[in-house]
This record gives structure tokens, sequence and C-alpha cells, in this order.
């Protein structure tokens, strides 16, 4: 894969169609031979790149070992990964899509909450006279445990979440989320609010690129077409 | 000297004070510590996954293993302990050496605890002396004093227990002070919409749980905060007063008159404060000995006296010895009872750099 230039983009939906056409507006015309299905498309103009679709945040972990050279995924995805990972990456430009917030959301019915100083002080309530730890469910434990710890609040418990976190509090497995929210509908929805104070990272589309690739004159010069 | 002479001489001061030996686990349940510690200390843990599934690490301090120790044991009464050992710590400080050797003393489950706080002190500078390092240093602490100080001033409940909870993390305590400060604590347009459901959900079953609270125990809680003062004009005075009493620094023969004259100055009743500190016994040790409101901050499970001994080194302060009382650790740790505890320990890994 030395001489191939390899472009990571997001397999699926809203964030696949908007960085198909971040490409196109750069007159970069891709095809499938395989059609819809087939995770491989070629740049026409040029032999020797590739597109690979994968999941945004594969598309991360692939930058970080090198075998992609570019890639387009959020933000939020990259500041959660490991150091070692965020070392080995550049953000190259910010792009205007895929806005989104990780926030703190609790239930709407705790009225007496609206900042995160009011869950530092639930937090010891829980330790002290229940004896547990404010459950806190994510996708996000990186994030999160450092806007936390930074606000003052320590006692709790990250539980690892993969989806529908929204429903974590109403069925027991948590008190409270952390989750990534464009409009707010879902949380709205799902009778949770956002804490005043409890916005952990405002997260975009951005390209991205390996640091190793920079190093290369020709990708260097491939990926400055793409900015 | 040779380490291994030093560590001798000093293991001979503790036991011939009558401390015994006892040897603490290394490996420790991670969640029980952390159950208790906060889910940052998992930061600076070493932790791993044992083959069944449990969650262990090396001990991060020797205090902490000691105390669980000292429950495992169910051991009753006075414990006069000394262990040697290895401690195993991250830190955000990529100078710092994971590994630290000590060795250390506790007295836990004593009710004297004026004698047991000077006796833990001199046995340590005893302990130095055998090192035959000059120039030693020490700095002494009450954090009692600032809670009582809290508990005297003229400020929200709530303002108190928060001030009184992050006293030893700075960094947020100073960010705390500044909102003390300016009283940017309620938001006018949320309030005035919670407070409409305030009043529907005092309607609802009160023992009806949401997200693992009840109804009642929200609605005290929005009660309380509401009743604080709301435009809080006191905040400015009460900052300087804590920012006053925090830059209280004198040798320690000298305590009661300073407190005297900064309780004085800002009007605060006497009674109110009072230090607990050995001062007689340890004044005489015929070292200088520094106190300041403003240390003991960086360990959290210390409740009053704290102390350091430290000597300098290249115009560099390198610790020699630190410890303090922890009366309320072994309860944290599952204790039923109040256990009261005092101890200290020797940083070998200093030690041996300096001589």
């Amino acid at each position: 894969m030395k001489n191939i230039f390899t472009i990571g983009l997001p397999s699926k939906g809203r964030l696949k169609e908007n960085a198909i056409s971040i490409l196109k507006k750069k007159n970069f015309k891709l095809s499938s031979r395989g059609g819809e299905r087939d995770y491989f498309a070629e740049l026409d103009n040029f032999p020797n790149a590739k597109v690979i679709y994968l999941h945004a945040r594969e598309i991360i972990e692939r930058l970080g070992d090198g075998t992609l050279d570019l890639g387009i995924s959020g933000l939020d995805l990259l500041k959660e990964s490991s150091k070692n990972l965020q070392q080995r990456i550049v953000v190259r430009k910010k792009l205007d899509f895929g806005k989104a917030n990780l926030v703190v959301a609790v239930p709407n019915d705790w009225i007496d909450v609206q900042t995160v100083a009011d869950l530092e002080e639930i937090s010891f309530y829980f330790r002290d006279k229940k004896n547990l730890r404010l459950r806190v469910a994510t996708k996000y434990p990186n994030l999160t445990n450092s806007f936390f710890t930074s606000k003052g609040v320590t006692y709790y418990k990250i539980i690892s979440s993969l989806g529908a976190t929204e429903t974590y509090p109403f069925t027991g497995s948590s008190e409270i989320i952390t989750d990534i929210v464009s409009t707010g509908a879902t949380l709205k929805a799902n009778n949770l609010r956002i804490l005043k104070d409890g916005s952990i990272l405002q997260s975009y589309a951005c390209i991205l690129t390996s640091k190793k690739s920079i190093s290369n004159l020709k990708k260097r010069k491939m990926i400055n077409m793409f900015l | 000297m040779k380490s291994k002479n030093y560590s001798e001489e000093i293991l001979k001061v503790f036991k011939k004070k009558g401390f015994v030996f006892l040897e603490p686990d290394v490996l420790l349940d991670s969640n029980y510590i952390i159950q208790r510690s906060g889910e940052s200390f998992r930061k600076l843990i070493l932790a791993f996954e044992d083959d069944n599934g449990k969650n262990m690490c090396l001990r991060p301090d020797l205090t902490i293993a000691t105390c669980v120790k000292y429950l495992e044991k169910n051991s009753k009464g006075t414990s006069k302990i000394y262990y040697i050992g290895q401690a195993y710590r991250r830190s955000n400080n990529s100078n710092k050496s994971i590994i630290n050797n000590q060795l250390g003393l506790e007295i836990i489950g004593s009710k004297k605890k004026l004698s047991d706080d000077s006796e833990i002190i001199n046995t340590m500078l005893n302990a130095i002396k055998k090192t035959k390092i000059k120039k030693i240093n020490i700095n002494i602490g009450d954090v009692s004093l600032f809670k009582q100080l809290i508990e005297s001033l003229n400020i929200p409940e709530r303002w108190k227990l928060r001030l009184i909870r992050h006293f030893w993390r700075p960094d947020y305590f100073e960010d705390l002070l500044n909102r003390l400060e300016t009283n940017s604590d309620i938001d006018p347009v949320s309030f005035s919409y919670d407070k409409k459901k305030f009043y529907e959900m005092k309607k609802f079953e009160q023992k009806q749980q949401i997200a693992g609270r009840t109804i009642s125990e929200i609605l005290s809680r929005f009660d309380k905060k509401i009743r604080d003062p709301r435009s809080f004009t006191e905040g400015k005075k009460t900052t300087k007063i804590i920012r006053e009493f925090l830059k209280i620094n004198c040798p320690i023969d000298q305590i009661d008159e300073c407190l005297k004259k900064f309780l004085k100055k800002y009007n605060i009743n006497k009674s109110g404060i009072k230090n607990e500190l050995p001062i007689k016994n340890i004044s005489n040790s015929g070292y200088k000995i520094i106190f300041s409101t403003n240390f003991g901050r960086n360990i959290e499970y210390y409740t009053g006296m704290v102390f350091e001994i430290s000597t300098i080194k290249k115009k560099q302060k390198k610790e020699l010895a630190r410890g303090g009382r922890y009366d309320n650790l072994l309860k944290n740790l599952g204790s039923k009872k109040n256990i009261s505890a005092v101890g200290a320990a020797i940083n070998l890994n200093n030690l041996s750099e300096v001589l």
C-alpha cells in the first residue's frame, strides 16, 4: 500500500453522503465496480488512490496505524480515542456538517439539578446516604471522565453503553448519561434534559490525516488537493 | 550510609517505640478502592483483571493497604504498626517514579489523639536523625481548622459542604471561591419553570423513584436550594475571609496568637476555632517547625494534624517523611465503627537520593 493513497470515508448515513459530496466539490469522481454494497471505490482521475468505506470509529484507528492516509470522521471520535492514537493523527480541516455536542443529561424530573455542581453534590449524597456511586452511562468514557474530574465530580461510576443510552436512567442501568446530540430532540423525547454547563465537547466532521503520510512528499501533495 | 544500614537503624527506632511489624497485601480489590476513593483515583492505580474477572490493583498507598489489613484481621483496641514496602502509583509528573519505597508507622484505634500525634511526629524525627541529615525543615498544618472556620461562617449549608469537600483539591477550590464571590449558582429562567414543576410534583406519590432518587428526595433538595439566600451579598466578604485564612503562616509556638489575631480582625466567634496540635510536645524537639493553614491539602483522607519533614538538596526541596491524622479512612473503607488513626511514612526513594 506504500504507493497507493488511501482515503477512509464513513460507510453509513448522512455522514457518508456529506463526505462524498465534499469529494465531488473538489472534483473527485468516485466509482465503485460492485455498486452500492462495494466497500471500495476508485477516484477516476487518480489511479493511485483508493477509497475505503469504514465505520467512523474505524477510520480513526486506521489513520493511527497508517493504513489510511486521509479520512473524514467526527472530532468526538478522535478526542475519545487513546492519547497514543491522537498523537499520530492531525486535524486538517473543519467541515460544515456532522455538528453535534457531547453533553451531560439528567432526568427531566430532577428539578433540583441544573448544573454540574449540583451533580457533584448528588454524587456525594449517593455515597454518604446510599453507599452507592452515581452511575453515568456513556459511549464516551474518556471524555466524560476528564470532564467530570475537571468539574470536581469524582464519586461516580462509568457504565459503558453502545447505543440507546437515553434509556439507561429509566431502566435502572444508570442515573444519568452523557451523549452526543445534534438537535436534542431524542433527549427531550426520552425525558432528559441537558445541564446548563454540561457541554463536554462541540463536535463536527473533519478531514484528518495520518502524521506518517505528511512526511511523504507525494502524499502531502495529494492531501493538499482535498483541503 | 548504605540504604540497608539506615533502613535498619530506622526500624530499630520504630521497634523500640513499641511498633509491631505488619505486612499489608500487595494486591487489593480495585473496585473496593475506587468505590471509596472516587473514579478519579482510577487513573492513578495500576489495575488489571484476573482470570476470574476480578479487578485487582497494586497497592497505591501503604496506609490504605495497612487499614484494609487491619480491618481484615478484625483487630480490636489500639494497634501500633510499622511496615516497610513499596507502593505503586502513577503520577501526572513523568519524572516521578511509579514505585515508591516506604517505611511507615500507623497508630490505629487509639483515643489519645494529642499524645499519638506527637508520638508519630517525634518517632519520625528520631528516625530521620539516624540518617545524620542536617538542614531539616518541618511543616505542620491542621486541616480540621479549615472545617471549623467554614462551619462558623454565615453561608448556605450547601456551600459549606462544598468548600469542605474540595479543600484538598486546590485548583477546583479556587474555582469554587470565584463562584462564591459572584454567586452564579441559580439560573433564573429555568428556575421559574422548575418551580412550576415543583408544585406539580408535590402531588405525585413521593416514594416513587426517578433514576435512583425518590421524588421526596428531589423536592426537598430543591426546596432547600431555593431557601438559600439567592442574592448573596456576603459572598465577597466570605471569600476574603477564606483567602486570608489560608495565608496564615507562622512558627508553631505562635499559632494561638496568629489565630486569635485573625479571628478578631474578621469578627469570628473565638470558640469556633481551636487547633488540636500537640504544640508543647513537639515544639521542644529542637527543630524549627512552621505552621501553615494551607498545608496538607494534597491527600484527601487527612482530617486533622498533617506534617512533612523535608530537606534541601541542590536548592530543591526533598520530602523525607510525611503523615497525618486520618480519622475517617477506616470508616470509608467499610468499618462500622469510627476508628481514629494517625500515621506517617518515610520516602526511601528521596532519602537515598539525599544521602
